[in-house]
């Protein structure tokens, strides 16, 4: 508000500058009129409430052997443009089956709001799709929405040799799940729009 | 003897009705509108009337009637469109009436009681006729029948016209002569006016168009409502039509009276269409409806004031090809990919579901004209506009229903004119016109915004002179904009925080030109312009992903103004009658001239990695040219050749410019029976359109290479049925006759599906 102010003011008085030859009474209109048609400032924007927005993606291994989780994470804490996400990865054992489970949070609602629940209440118009370049790791669904289709949201990763590369998690929303090889995991026939594709680093030891 | 009978037509000429006298009498003179020729035998009748008269061997015409009587004069002729006029107690006391031959695409009638002043501007106009045949067109695509002017699509529903490759934030639309204001920046949002309220379409091209409002660097293009007539009847007139493809239909009706110095309109058009489809498959989530209306009111206060009153409301809503809503890059690459898109469904809908756009636009006008006396008047005009849109994306969660982009934009408008003819010829015309926009983000998406609120103030003035001679005009121009921008944005980093800019720009034009016509049948025409625009606020503050790019967008807070010199030169001529051409030329070179760069970077996001692009400057040039040949075969065939070339440079980088019209070349044949029974005008033609591959794109510049060339055929028949109380007009058209399979390179629906197949529209007009 008061920065409008100022430029108004600034305006006025080049405005003042210009017209010095003019009658003195008319210039005061002028400037009147100026600051009138100029007083007004744009109101403060009223800053949405960022409710859809995925922050947060965490990708939660365990085994029954080993004690410590493995949790690989996506968080992006301001959503899209702004500060770059952090993104880490992790280090699986091999020969190994995990019980794997996805958990998506919005961290710009205070407090952070649980999207995962969301997506399993439309779990029919949802699906995740798990790619990688790791020889010999599989990752097999461990979930079924109404229509007896995968989710991803639970999953059993089994691992082999030892290798690195990448997990690439993808979650097409509204896709033809009855498309071939869809329910297997293969996105090719999927369809849908993409919500959320990110990929991690991972070493199989 | 036909030099001196021109001379005359030319020049001034009043001869004074003598007021006391019983009987008066009109005199007048008809000539083809092309050509120039003097038409005999002409039929002119006051309408409901005996008698009459016709025009002699050349072209004139005495007619009779009792002085204090106001009528409608009809002028027919086989192989030409009628004319009606209403003469109010006739005060003109020479008529020149310009018949247009069925054949012909120029201005309607044209009364001249002065010397015509002839622009040193090109211009192009769309009649009555043509507008009512091309109902189930939108504006956009209205416009592209016209040479040199092409449309920015997003599927074959939202559309925006290019004129001479300038668009969006750099051509101004006005309607009813006030600048259409809504989100122009946006490549995929239409221009909200409907085009059957209009009566004649005008696009100029060339600078010199400064004394309207609005920002532009080169072309404007019009949008005129026609006056009411003056007949204290109810009359009026219903247009309606059909479509096969998307098995659309509208209906518009218009309905007037003019009594006792006031007068009504009221305009409404009802349209609604499903899905569209290619020659094999469906656009699914196509269809599009719309609902608008317009009243006119016009008083006359004395014999020096007149006022005028305009509402109009624009609704639309309008489907987008559900295949074509995509999440990310690996998205659209799947889809490029694809024969058929993504949700592509064997049956035909009505249904518009999201992704889709609902937009409204309101605007009142009222304009007021007082007479100072004969060669001096002052016009006043205040205006507002309310611009509504709401972007629906497919959401998650049931927030389908909830608008992901929705914006409310305020345009307030105030204009005092003066304008004056010298007894020297001089023309001049002087002006002030103040703008108010006040734009704002309703917070429902719950989605950041990508255009922030903000409040824009802009104050110019302008000085035009124009002085006709009998072979030559001259016009000279300036005009200047304070444009004050008062912008809040929302941080991109969290908290989130607002913050504020303000910013002050000037914007100087001068333009000067000059038409030299020789003789009646040829002319050459120069014009020259400076004019500088200022960064539009989304250039300076637009700020996340946008699908319209697929990509982060990024506004460029330290961007100048663009500075831009045009240039057009253009030649007309008729050769013995028959043959009429129009060669157009244009160079237009834009300093700073601000586009969207692609930035070596690639931002993530849990969508995946986008492509970083910036609004950026650089210099730019746009070259080309307009060519137009029109054969008059015989007096009822006639050829029509077009083309259209234009070449656009970014050459900082050295790169050519993206979304450039491709070069298209029309060839039409007409074919006029004038009278077969009760029918009348009947008139074939067949229009053949080639368009060339943009080649002039490197294929870093685009997602995939630009579409192949293509060729359409489109057949139209149209005519009237003429009885004693009725005027019927009927037409039928097939567009894409022999359902070719293409895509458009400026369509970006382009990237997902094929454009649409044939499509039969039939239609009528029904005068009462």
């Amino acid at each position: 508000m008061q920065q409008c102010c100022i430029k108004c003011f600034i305006f006025a008085l080049l405005f003042n500058q210009n017209k010095k030859t003019m009658q003195k009474n008319l210039l005061l209109i002028a400037v009147l009129w100026v600051s009138v048609y100029f007083s007004a400032c744009v109101k403060d924007p009223i800053i949405p409430n960022e409710e859809e927005v995925i922050t947060t993606l965490r990708y939660t291994l365990t085994t029954d052997s080993v004690g410590v989780p493995i949790v690989l994470s996506f968080q992006d804490l301001d959503g899209d443009g702004g500060n770059a996400p952090i993104i880490s990865g992790g280090t699986l054992a091999a020969n190994t089956t995990y019980t794997a489970s996805l958990e998506l949070l919005n961290e710009i609602a205070n407090p952070a709001e649980d999207i995962t629940d969301e997506i399993a209440a439309e779990a029919e118009a949802h699906q995740f799709f798990f790619q990688t370049n790791l020889n010999g790791l599989t990752v097999d669904y461990d979930d079924v929405d109404a229509d007896g289709k995968p989710i991803g949201l639970a999953t059993k990763v089994t691992t082999t040799d030892a290798a690195s590369g990448t997990i690439t998690i993808i979650l097409r929303h509204e896709p033809n799940k009855t498309a071939a090889n869809v329910a297997n995991g293969d996105i090719t026939n999927a369809g849908g729009e993409t919500d959320i594709q990110v990929t991690f680093t991972v070493d199989v030891q | 003897m036909f030099n001196k009978k021109t001379q005359i037509l030319w020049v001034l000429i009043f001869i004074p009705v003598i007021g006391f006298a019983q009987k008066c009498t009109l005199k007048g003179m008809v000539e083809d509108s092309i050509t120039g020729m003097s038409l005999p035998a002409v039929s002119v009748q006051i309408e409901g009337r005996n008698g009459g008269t016709t025009t002699d061997n050349s072209g004139f015409f005495n007619l009779n009637y009792s002085c204090k009587d106001s009528f409608f004069v009809v002028f027919s002729s086989i192989g030409y469109e009628s004319k009606r006029l209403f003469l109010l107690k006739p005060k003109t006391e020479f008529l020149l009436i310009k018949m247009n031959f069925q054949a012909s695409i120029l201005d309607d009638v044209v009364v001249t009681g002065k010397q015509k002043t002839t622009a040193t501007q090109t211009s192009q106009t769309i009649n009555t006729l043509e507008i009512t045949e091309n109902a189930n067109e939108n504006l956009s695509n209205l416009l592209a029948k016209m040479s040199g002017v092409a449309t920015l699509k997003n599927g074959s529903g939202i559309a925006k016209p290019i004129v001479q490759g300038l668009y969006g934030n750099r051509l101004s639309i006005l309607n009813n002569g006030i600048a259409q204001s809504g989100q122009q920046w946006g490549n995929d949002h239409s221009p909200e006016i409907d085009p059957l309220v209009a009566n004649k379409i005008t696009v100029v091209k060339g600078v010199g168009a400064l004394a309207y409002p609005g920002v532009n660097l080169g072309s404007v293009i019009l949008i005129e409502p026609k006056k009411i007539d003056k007949e204290t009847k109810i009359n009026g007139q219903v247009v309606y039509f059909f479509e096969s493809n998307g098995l659309g239909n509208g209906v518009n009706l218009q309905l007037q009276q003019y009594r006792s110095g006031f007068g009504w309109k009221v305009n409404g058009t009802a349209k609604k269409s499903g899905d569209k489809s290619t020659p094999t498959y469906f656009l699914n989530n196509t269809g599009n409806e719309e609902l608008n209306l317009a009243v006119q009111l016009e008083k006359s206060f004395s014999e020096r004031l007149f006022t005028d009153v305009y509402f109009s409301t624009f609704n639309t809503n309008l489907g987008i090809l559900r295949g074509s809503h995509i999440g990310n890059l690996t998205d659209l690459e799947t889809a490029f990919s694809r024969e058929i898109p993504f949700f592509t469904e064997a049956k035909f809908s009505y249904q518009i579901d999201a992704p889709k756009q609902k937009v409204q636009h309101h605007l009142l006008k009222i304009h007021s004209t007082y007479f100072i006396n004969n060669q001096k008047w002052l016009d006043f005009t205040i205006a507002s506009q309310l611009n509504n849109r709401k972007e629906f994306d497919v959401r998650r969660s049931g927030r389908t229903e909830i608008p992901a982009l929705s914006l409310q934009q305020f345009a307030h408008f105030a204009e005092a004119k003066f304008q004056e003819e010298f007894d020297n010829n001089l023309i001049l015309k002087t002006g002030f016109q103040f703008n108010l926009t006040d734009n704002t983000n309703n917070p429902e998406t719950g989605i950041l915004p990508l255009i922030p609120d903000y409040l824009m103030y802009e104050s110019s003035v302008y000085l035009l002179l124009n002085y006709p001679t009998e072979k030559w005009n001259f016009e000279v121009g300036n005009r200047y904009d304070n444009v004050i921008q008062n912008v809040a944005t929302i941080s991109q980093t969290l908290p989130r925080e607002i913050l504020r800019y303000d910013n002050i720009f000037h914007n100087y034009s001068t333009t000067g030109g000059v038409n030299f016509h020789p003789t009646e049948d040829f002319s050459l025409a120069y014009n020259i312009g400076l004019v500088t625009r200022n960064p539009a606020i989304n250039e300076l503050y637009s700020n996340g992903l946008h699908q319209g790019v697929s990509g982060i967008e990024q506004g460029n807070l330290n961007l100048k103004s663009e500075n831009s010199f045009k240039t057009t030169f253009s030649i007309n001529g008729v050769i013995r009658k028959k043959l009429t051409f129009e060669a157009l030329f244009y160079f237009q070179k834009i300093k700073n001239y601000i586009l969207l760069i692609p930035q070596n970077e690639i931002q993530l996001t849990i969508r995946g990695a986008f492509p970083l692009f910036r609004y950026e400057q650089t210099d730019a040039q746009i070259w080309g040219s307009d060519l137009m040949l029109n054969y008059k075969i015989t007096n009822f065939l006639n050829l029509k050749i077009t083309y259209n070339l234009l070449k656009g440079s970014d050459l900082i980088h050295d790169l050519p410019l993206i979304n450039m019209p491709s070069n298209q070349f029309r060839s039409e044949i007409q074919y006029v029976i004038p009278k077969w029974k009760s029918f009348e005008n009947i008139t074939i033609s067949l229009d053949n359109q080639y368009v060339f591959q943009q080649k002039n794109i490197l294929p870093s510049q685009d997602f995939v290479l630009p579409p192949d060339a293509y060729n359409l055929l489109n057949l139209q028949l149209s005519t009237d049925l003429k009885s004693i109380k009725k005027d019927v007009h009927f037409f039928a058209k097939a567009e894409n006759l022999l359902n070719v399979t293409y895509r458009d390179y400026l369509n970006r629906q382009r990237y997902f599906a094929d454009d649409i197949g044939i499509n039969f529209i039939i239609g009528c007009r029904v005068k009462f």
